[in-house]
């Protein structure tokens, strides 16, 4: 089933576009991978998705990128619940600087998704857990989360990211700062996270593209080149451009 | 080929270096089949020995691929093109061996029955060899070239070879009816017979292998079968 669907999506930053035309299906409860060289526009089409684009002035969406059925380039939206249903998280690991039980409170408490202390403290402890990081946090919640090592405090982002259930999850090279077992962790929670969420990555890496999705989308110069199965995008791609690139040849 | 260099250029070098092993080593084993047959055709049993001998420089080789190939994998982690080139290198590198052996094997045999051979039989025996070796040769060019009608050719055309196979054991089993005393020789010749169709199958294996590197697709259907 398609959770998000976009069509003919331009994007301009000022008079300068940076994507151009993009259609695609995501799948519900799947992870798609979109992978491209740098400024190919995969940052710009996620933030398309949560309207991340907003915060940026000269930034302009054209066409349509629905969620279901609600449309998500449209001014009446109510940006504040689709970042509820929309989680992100981002390249650099950022904690609140705060503890690490208050920078999972955050969000279910803006949200108001608990109404007693009880429920609060249930929604950190579920949120750890699904985020893999509750044994070794849950003596020191109230610990400063920013103390955390690099991988631990991107998995705190996470847990952060799915406390308020969204049904989309979006990550922005979440990995680039991690070491192998760090990111061997992310990619088992990736996995695991899936069976509840959808979820879109974008990542340089091809192996871990390859690894984690079961879409994968190649983007150049803003465009949409290749959208496929994952395994026949990485074992036998039908563009020329996607080949090049996944093999390292472009240039 | 369309294929682009890669930006990282030992990487191209160590691909090139793959493939031009797999030549090397194709080249050795085609090498290997003609001198096993002409060591019978041309009553030359040195070549049968020669054979035998050089099938120590093809098993060296199969060694060396398969050093290059987890190299590449550990170390390069190849994508599409690069993976089926890594992959597919390991197999073929596999069938060419056990081509060597078999002509390794056909050498033994003719060395323990002598140069002195019903004259039918060694006819039929060159015609099964060469038509083998032709094989094993086109199929190599097609991996050299990336041809896949060439591959397909090769692959198609199998069944001839079975069919000469079978053609030309009954015709060495009707000579041993009629000259009982031979029964040893023909016994080897009827295994060299075989070993020639086997290669012919090694040599169909390398082209879905060809095939496979090229389009990235598998040959359709069952492999043609007399
Ligand atoms: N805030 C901005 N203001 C102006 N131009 C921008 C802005 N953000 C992105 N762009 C431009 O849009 C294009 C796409 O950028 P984007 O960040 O989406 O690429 P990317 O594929 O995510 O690259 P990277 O892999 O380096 O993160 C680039 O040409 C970039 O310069
Ligand atoms: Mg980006």
């Amino acid at each position: 089933m398609n959770k998000i669907t976009a069509r003919d999506v331009n994007v301009f930053y000022g008079s300068k576009q940076a994507l151009f035309d993009v259609s695609i299906n995501i799948q519900e409860k799947e992870v798609t991978a979109l992978i491209g060289p740098s400024g190919c526009g995969k940052s710009t089409f996620l933030r398309c998705m949560n309207r991340m684009n907003d915060v940026i002035d000269i930034c302009r969406v054209e066409g349509s990128i629905k969620m279901d059925d609600l449309e998500l380039n449209s001014n009446k939206l109510d940006v504040v619940r689709l970042r509820e249903n929309v989680g992100m998280v981002f390249q650099k690991p950022n904690p609140f600087p705060k503890t690490i039980y208050e920078n999972i409170a955050y969000g279910p408490t803006i949200h108001g998704l608990a109404q007693s202390k009880e429920e609060m403290d249930q929604i950190v402890e579920t949120s750890l857990k699904k985020a893999a990081l509750w044994n070794e946090v849950k003596d020191r919640l109230d610990e400063i989360g920013t103390g955390l090592s690099g991988g631990q405090q991107q998995r705190l982002c996470i847990a952060r990211a799915i406390s308020v259930s969204p049904e989309v999850i979006l990550m922005d090279e979440p990995c680039s700062a991690l070491d192998p077992i760090a990111t061997a962790q992310i990619e088992e929670l990736i996995d695991d996270l899936k069976k509840e969420h959808t979820i879109v990555i974008v990542t340089h890496s091809m192996s871990q593209a390859a690894r984690v999705s079961q879409k994968t989308g190649f983007f150049h110069l803003g465009k949409l080149i290749e959208f496929g199965e994952t395994e026949k995008i990485f074992k036998n791609p039908d563009n020329q451009q996607t080949q090049d690139y996944i093999t390292g040849r472009f240039g | 080929m369309s294929e682009k260099p890669h930006i990282v250029k030992s990487y191209e070098e160590q691909l090139q270096l793959l493939k031009d092993t797999i030549i090397k080593m194709g080249a050795g084993v085609e090498k290997q089949l003609e001198q096993s047959i002409q060591s019978a055709t041309k009553k030359d049993l040195s070549l049968a020995e020669k054979t035998i001998k050089d099938d120590e420089t093809i098993d060296r080789f199969e060694v060396n691929i398969e050093e290059q190939v987890v190299n590449l994998i550990a170390l390069r982690q190849p994508m599409a093109i690069d993976l089926r080139e890594t992959v597919v290198a390991l197999k073929i590198s596999s069938d060419l061996e056990r081509i060597g052996d078999l002509a390794k094997n056909i050498s033994k045999r003719l060395i323990s029955v002598g140069v002195d051979l019903p004259t039918e039989i060694v006819k039929n025996l060159e015609i099964a060899g060469l038509k083998a070796a032709k094989q094993v040769n086109s199929v190599l060019n097609s991996y050299l070239h990336r041809d896949k009608a060439v591959a397909e050719s090769v692959w198609n055309s199998d069944e001839e070879i079975d069919q000469i196979t079978n053609v030309n054991m009954e015709a060495a089993v009707k000579h041993l009816e009629k000259n009982k005393s031979d029964i040893k020789k023909v016994t080897q010749l009827l295994f060299v017979l075989k070993n020639i169709e086997r290669i012919g199958d090694h040599a169909t294996n390398v082209a879905e292998q060809t095939y496979f590197l090229i389009t990235g697709e598998y040959l359709e259907g069952d492999r043609p079968k007399a």
